[in-house]
């Protein structure tokens, strides 16, 4: 019961800090988070096992924070929303709203709970349905209280497509890959050059333009080539020698893409092809075409819900395959060789063939990942494939749990909302206040302090204190768990601690 | 620790595959054109190469002192110490703030100008290698029986930090010839020391460890306390006696590059050589100061007892501490001149190019580690060859191909070093130990 | 058909200067049980390594099933039919006893990428086939169906050699090599270790060859035992020929103790000690 109040004011919190950040309506988007932290985490979670106690304790911690929710949505109208200068809503919005959010909040943790306890199997399979509800509801909800968070969703589930790769290489096969920004441009750039006019607007003839179908699959190939020819010579060095390998490959991508705005070939005085524009340089190649299917209109980028529905489709179908890799024969020997190599090798993996195909799939989704981005974003720029995108997705990937798809999913959606959503809503609301109160001296400092440009060392931070403190991750992988420990616990407290996150992990392997 | 024998695993790949030979062969295939046309432009005109030459050994002995940090630490903990260049720039912006808050230019006699940036450099020295000692003890010291990713990974989240503190750096307004500024930075140093020794006491009164959240707000409290420390002393002084200050040596925003005040004069005075190429005080400073820094650490590992200890824990850390060798002072120590060092070059590079920008640890940490791989890592002598190697060859790309490939062209001998020969110009076969 | 399954003829391994195995003839009889036995250092798990690809003998030549063996990568040697343990165990920490037999069977399984991805019929057949031969060399290396979803490391420590040997067991070898495979085991596990390796010979026609300290065992099972001391090869026949060989026992007690030494009882006792004492 204690514990059910605790996640709910936790939750509530949470909440907090988005109706604060953004007013308005959010309300209504934090009562839907609020709502799904209340019922995994308290109701799933309760200590009965009765379907009465888990939507008690849903619904107790889903009512805790959306009181939280409806007196600082109050509080927030009183005492921010003119300091920023927004448009104050009426009394009666404020608080139905308010009582709307808390709704959500309390109806989903009370589902969540009694979801978990229903028998055997249907217990998953009603998780997945409501969580694959509030996923459907989600865009229509975006749109209608015009809270304006789709697009970054959007590029923060693209995100999440490159960290599931990049967890096949890191996660299972143990190799650190830094340079994986570099088949992000990769499969970007294949799309821009298959699927816009641009080559031939360059070289005047009228090229053939794929479909965007089609191109996706060709990027995904292409990066997973790319992949096996970085890696063919370099996957028998040693771990550490092949991260920098691939952080200098990744280097080596974007300056060729920004360079190679004069490309040719002149041997010995003959001109074999003429220098042209290959790459478009730093302003990089536009417009790339949108997919096109009938009845959905991907070309009208203000209402950005059919991608979003596209992309939440691929990223379950990437799943999917995923988890067959990893219950497969190749999955056990990617998890073999990051145990104990040389065990492995005597077990008759072919160490160097299971690295190398590790990480041409792991390219692979990245190259997948940037040819919708680049039909997404319309175009293929060099500046977005730098160094740090490689850090973000590894930041991700650790943050959430080596080797564990629900746990990257989170730390994604964490890494990217901080990164996207509220860290520029935040230096926003500081400058907004700063604009609205110019005569207040002691806050003209606020006008030129940007949190945005501190993002590296935001995702440094987390990277450290990681590694020191969690090096599993939040959702650890149970049988991850140990491996990044220092000091090996015994196997009976292993046990015990594995007890504690593990049903999210069983509920992935079953679906 | 010339070379550096890691316990005798099994290897796992060993026999050179064919592979390897067919992209060796293709990439000179696809190169031919470049080295043709390279040549033709040597033959055009010699004596270009000529000071193209000097610019990379000067450029070089620059990179070879970074890359002797990365060699020292990969010598001893197998550990790529991914925030070394980010000592290195944090070196340039402390030697930035010294020379401003001092207001020391081309103007100051030598008589002063001479000793004090000895003393900045001792300066710069002990912080940098305070900072990577730092790193150390509280990044990657628990991490040491980790798997090896795990201190890699820390790594990259300490380079990150480090980055964003030479952002947070280029925010904080500096004035040159501000010297209570300079007194009031000892507030802040003793508040900081206080706090680790109320830390240490804490930590060691019970035998429980001191929780996450302790740390936290000591961190929080130590920090707003020394801010709070110095900028009370400051305005004390100021107020009391009022200086004349001059720019701020920051500008305007944080993420822009800064200028490092002029020490050394180098347009308008004569230089030393005019032909056949130019050679100016400003170069001879930078070979004499490397010149001086590498021997002398070469001198240290090889002949002191300490760089006997050094050696020994890199060839076999449980051994060394059965000899009774303290394995982690020893470690501290690796940092310690490694970070030292780095920061001599961060000064260096401040003196000579005269500015700074927060990012600049990013490419130079990488093309030191690329020299320090190129003549084999854990290899003193080696890595002083690949950094003079790594510094020419950027030299000539800069000026034969174009400035904007170097980074390509420097990477790619990385890959390139790392699939032939992985164990660098003097290092043994790394390769073998998988 | 060769009567030998394994002919290794002027072995050499050096370290650098150190010279590890020094022109060594090896011969294992195909069906039997042989023993590597030797002091401390002698060479033995550098044999070992050799033999399974883990080394290149720096020269000599090493016939496995007629065909040579020598610069084969160590997976290349399994599937040939080598299967191995290891001194100190391997095991897969992180995975389920069953997952780590499931690996052994590797080489065997045939679903590739494709067939993964689109799940073909075959490879869940195959699939469903490992999974049960899995469960057949668990039970028959006497771990209990109970424990096939028991992560490889929070296994007991007895458990974990025998599933160390069903997981080499599932390379579906020809020629099985246990290394040390008693060490640290209490005499009652150590006989019914001793019972499986015979039933391996028996039951399913492995040729085994074992490095092992526990004279009881060696004397017991072996039909030939070989000994190394410093490289070289000093005896070999069956363990009574061994058993009071002078040079063993010099080998094993230094010289002057073969003197007073009473035949096999003194090696028995010192190579208990010797055990004992790592």
């Amino acid at each position: 019961m204690s514990r059910a109040i605790n996640i709910g004011v936790w939750a509530g919190v949470f909440g907090v800090f988005i109706i604060v950040l953004f007013g308005g309506q959010s309300v209504l988007a934090a009562g839907l988070i609020c709502g799904l932290l209340a019922g995994l985490l308290a109701g799933a979670r309760t200590e009965g096992e009765t379907m009465q106690a888990g939507v008690r304790d849903g619904l107790i911690s889903g009512a805790v924070a959306g009181v939280i929710l409806i007196v600082s949505n109050i509080l927030r109208n009183t005492f921010i929303t003119t300091l920023v200068g927004q448009n104050l809503p009426s009394t009666g919005e404020v608080l139905s709203f308010g009582i709307a959010g808390a709704a959500i909040s309390m109806v989903l943790g009370a589902a969540l709970g009694a979801a978990h306890f229903l028998p055997g199997r249907r217990s998953s399979y009603a998780t997945w349905a409501i969580l694959g509800l509030v996923i459907l509801i989600y865009p229509f909800l975006d749109y209608s209280i015009q809270l304006g968070w789709l697009g970054i969703v959007i590029t923060g589930l693209i995100f999440i497509l490159l960290a599931l790769g990049l967890n096949i290489v890191v996660g299972y096969a143990g190799l650190l890959d830094l340079g994986y920004a570099a088949f992000f441009a990769i499969g970007a750039y294949t799309a821009a050059f298959l699927s816009s006019s641009y080559i031939g607007d360059q070289l005047n003839f009228a090229n053939p333009r794929v479909s965007f179908w089609l191109v996706i699959f060709i990027a995904a190939a292409m990066a997973g080539l790319f992949g096996l020819i970085l890696g063919a010579p370099t996957l028998p060095l040693r771990g550490d020698y092949l991260a920098i390998v691939t952080l200098g490959f990744g280097e080596i991508v974007p300056i060729v893409f920004r360079n190679l705005d004069t490309f040719g070939i002149t041997i010995f005085g003959h001109e074999f092809i003429k220098t042209f524009n290959l790459t478009g340089g730093e302003l990089g190649i536009s417009p790339i075409d949108p997919p096109k299917l009938p009845g959905l209109n991907f070309a009208d980028r203000s209402d950005q819900r059919p991608w979003y529905f596209l992309l939440v489709l691929i990223i379950l179908f990437s799943i999917f395959l995923i988890n067959r890799l990893r219950g497969s024969r190749l999955g056990r020997a990617w998890m073999a060789m990051r145990e104990d190599e040389l065990a492995a090798s005597s077990m008759g993996i072919n160490i160097v063939r299971t690295k190398l195909l590790a990480f041409a799939m792991g390219a692979s989704f990245s190259g997948f990942g940037g040819a919708y981005f680049g039909a997404f974003v319309g175009g293929a720029f060099p500046s977005s494939f730098d160094f740090s995108v490689s850090v973000i997705v590894l930041c991700m990937v650790i943050l959430g749990g080596l080797g564990n798809i629900p746990g990257v999913i989170v730390g994604g959606l964490i890494i990217e909302l901080s990164d996207r959503l509220f860290l520029p809503q935040i230096t926003l609301l500081l400058q907004s206040i700063a604009q609205h109160n110019a005569n207040n001296p002691s806050l003209s400092g606020l006008q030129r302090f940007d949190p945005t440009l501190y993002r590296t060392g935001l995702f440094g931070l987390v990277l450290v204190l990681m590694m020191q403190l969690r090096p599993e991750g939040l959702l650890p992988n149970a049988r991850r768990k140990l491996e990044l420990h220092a000091d090996q616990a015994s196997p009976g407290e292993a046990a015990q601690s594995q007890t504690d996150l593990y049903d999210v992990e069983t509920e992935a392997a079953s679906s | 620790m010339a070379q550096t024998v890691a316990t005798p695993v099994v290897p796992v790949a060993r026999r050179r595959n064919w592979s390897s030979i067919i992209v060796g062969l293709l990439l000179l295939l696809v190169f031919s054109p470049l080295i043709f046309s390279i040549a033709t432009k040597i033959v055009h005109n010699p004596l270009l190469l000529l000071g193209q030459l000097k610019v990379g050994l000067v450029n070089g002995a620059i990179i070879a002192i970074i890359a002797l940090g990365y060699t020292l630490v990969y010598g001893i903990i197998e550990l790529i110490n991914f925030a070394h260049g980010d000592v290195y720039m944090l070196g340039a912006f402390t030697t930035l703030i010294l020379l401003s808050l001092l207001n020391i230019g081309t103007k100051t006699p030598w008589i002063i100008r001479g000793p004090v940036l000895l003393l900045i450099l001792a300066i710069v020295m002990a912080v940098c290698g305070g900072i990577n000692v730092g790193i150390e003890r509280f990044a990657y010291r628990r991490l040491r029986n980790a798997p090896r990713l795990a201190p890699l990974i820390a790594a990259i989240g300490v380079s990150f930090v480090l980055q964003n503190v030479g952002l947070v750096l280029g925010g904080v307004p500096v004035f040159e010839g501000d010297y209570w500024a300079l007194v009031a930075l000892v507030a802040p140093v003793i508040v900081i020391a206080l706090a680790m020794v109320l830390a240490r006491r804490f930590a060691a009164g019970g035998e429980r460890k001191m929780p996450v959240w302790g740390w936290l707000i000591l961190i929080i409290v130590a920090a707003s306390l020394a801010i709070a420390g110095f900028n009370l002393v400051h305005h004390g002084l100021q107020s009391a006696v009022p200086l004349t200050l001059g720019d701020n040596v920051m500008g305007e925003t944080a993420p822009g590059p800064k200028n490092v005040p002029e020490v050394i004069a180098s347009v308008s005075a004569r230089p030393l050589l005019e032909t056949p190429f130019r050679l100016t005080w400003k170069d001879l400073m930078v070979l004499v100061m490397c010149g001086i820094l590498m021997s002398s650490l070469y001198l240290f590992v090889q002949r002191t007892k300490v760089g006997k200890a050094m050696r020994a824990t890199a060839q076999d850390r449980d051994a060394a501490r059965l000899m009774g060798i303290n394995v982690d002072a020893t470690i501290a120590l690796a940092f310690l001149l490694g970070g030292a060092l780095g920061g001599a070059a961060g000064m260096i590079v401040g003196m000579y190019s005269n500015s700074a920008v927060f990012v600049m640890g990013f490419t130079a940490g990488l093309r030191a580690f690329t020299s320090a791989v190129l003549g084999g890592i854990g290899n003193i002598a080696g890595s002083m060859l690949g950094g003079l190697l790594i510094g020419l060859i950027s030299a000539l790309s800069d000026q034969y191909i174009e400035t904007r490939w170097t980074n390509a062209v420097v990477f790619g001998i990385l890959v390139i070093i790392l699939v032939f020969r992985p164990s660098g110009l003097l290092g043994e076969d790394v390769g073998q130990k998988a | 058909m060769a009567t030998n399954i394994l002919e290794a003829q002027g072995i050499v391994k050096q370290f650098g200067g150190l010279t590890a195995v020094n022109n060594v003839d090896f011969v294992i009889p195909k069906g039997t049980i042989c023993s590597l036995i030797g002091p401390n250092g002698a060479g033995k798990t550098t044999f070992f390594n050799m033999i399974t690809g883990l080394y290149v003998p720096t020269s000599g030549s090493m016939i496995f099933d007629d065909q040579s063996i020598v610069g084969l990568k160590p997976d290349q040697v399994t599937a040939r039919g080598v299967g191995r343990t290891f001194q100190n165990i391997r095991l897969f920490a992180n995975m389920t006893a069953l997952e780590n037999v499931l690996v052994g069977q590797h080489a065997r399984l045939k679903a590739n990428l494709l067939g993964i991805l689109l799940q073909t019929r075959a490879v869940k057949a195959e699939e469903e086939r490992a999974r049960l031969r899995a469960i057949e060399l668990l039970e028959f290396v006497g771990l209990g169906r109970q424990r096939v979803d028991e992560m490889s490391k929070n296994l007991p420590y007895g458990d974990q050699r025998r599933l160390e040997i069903a997981r080499a067991l599932a390379t579906n070898p020809k020629l099985l090599l246990l290394d040390e495979p008693t060490a640290g085991m209490n005499p009652h596990e150590t006989d019914a270790l001793t019972r499986l390796m015979r039933q391996i010979r028996d039951e399913l026609g492995i040729t085994v060859l074992l490095i092992e300290h526990d004279m009881k065992v060696v004397m017991g099972i072996s039909e030939k035992v070989t000994v190394l001391d410093h490289g070289g090869k000093i005896a070999e026949g069956l363990p009574e020929v061994v058993r009071s060989n002078e040079q063993v026992i010099e080998a094993y007690l230094g010289k002057g103790a073969a003197a007073q030494g009473k035949g096999g009882g003194g090696v028995r006792k010192a190579v208990v000690q010797s055990a004992e004492g790592r």
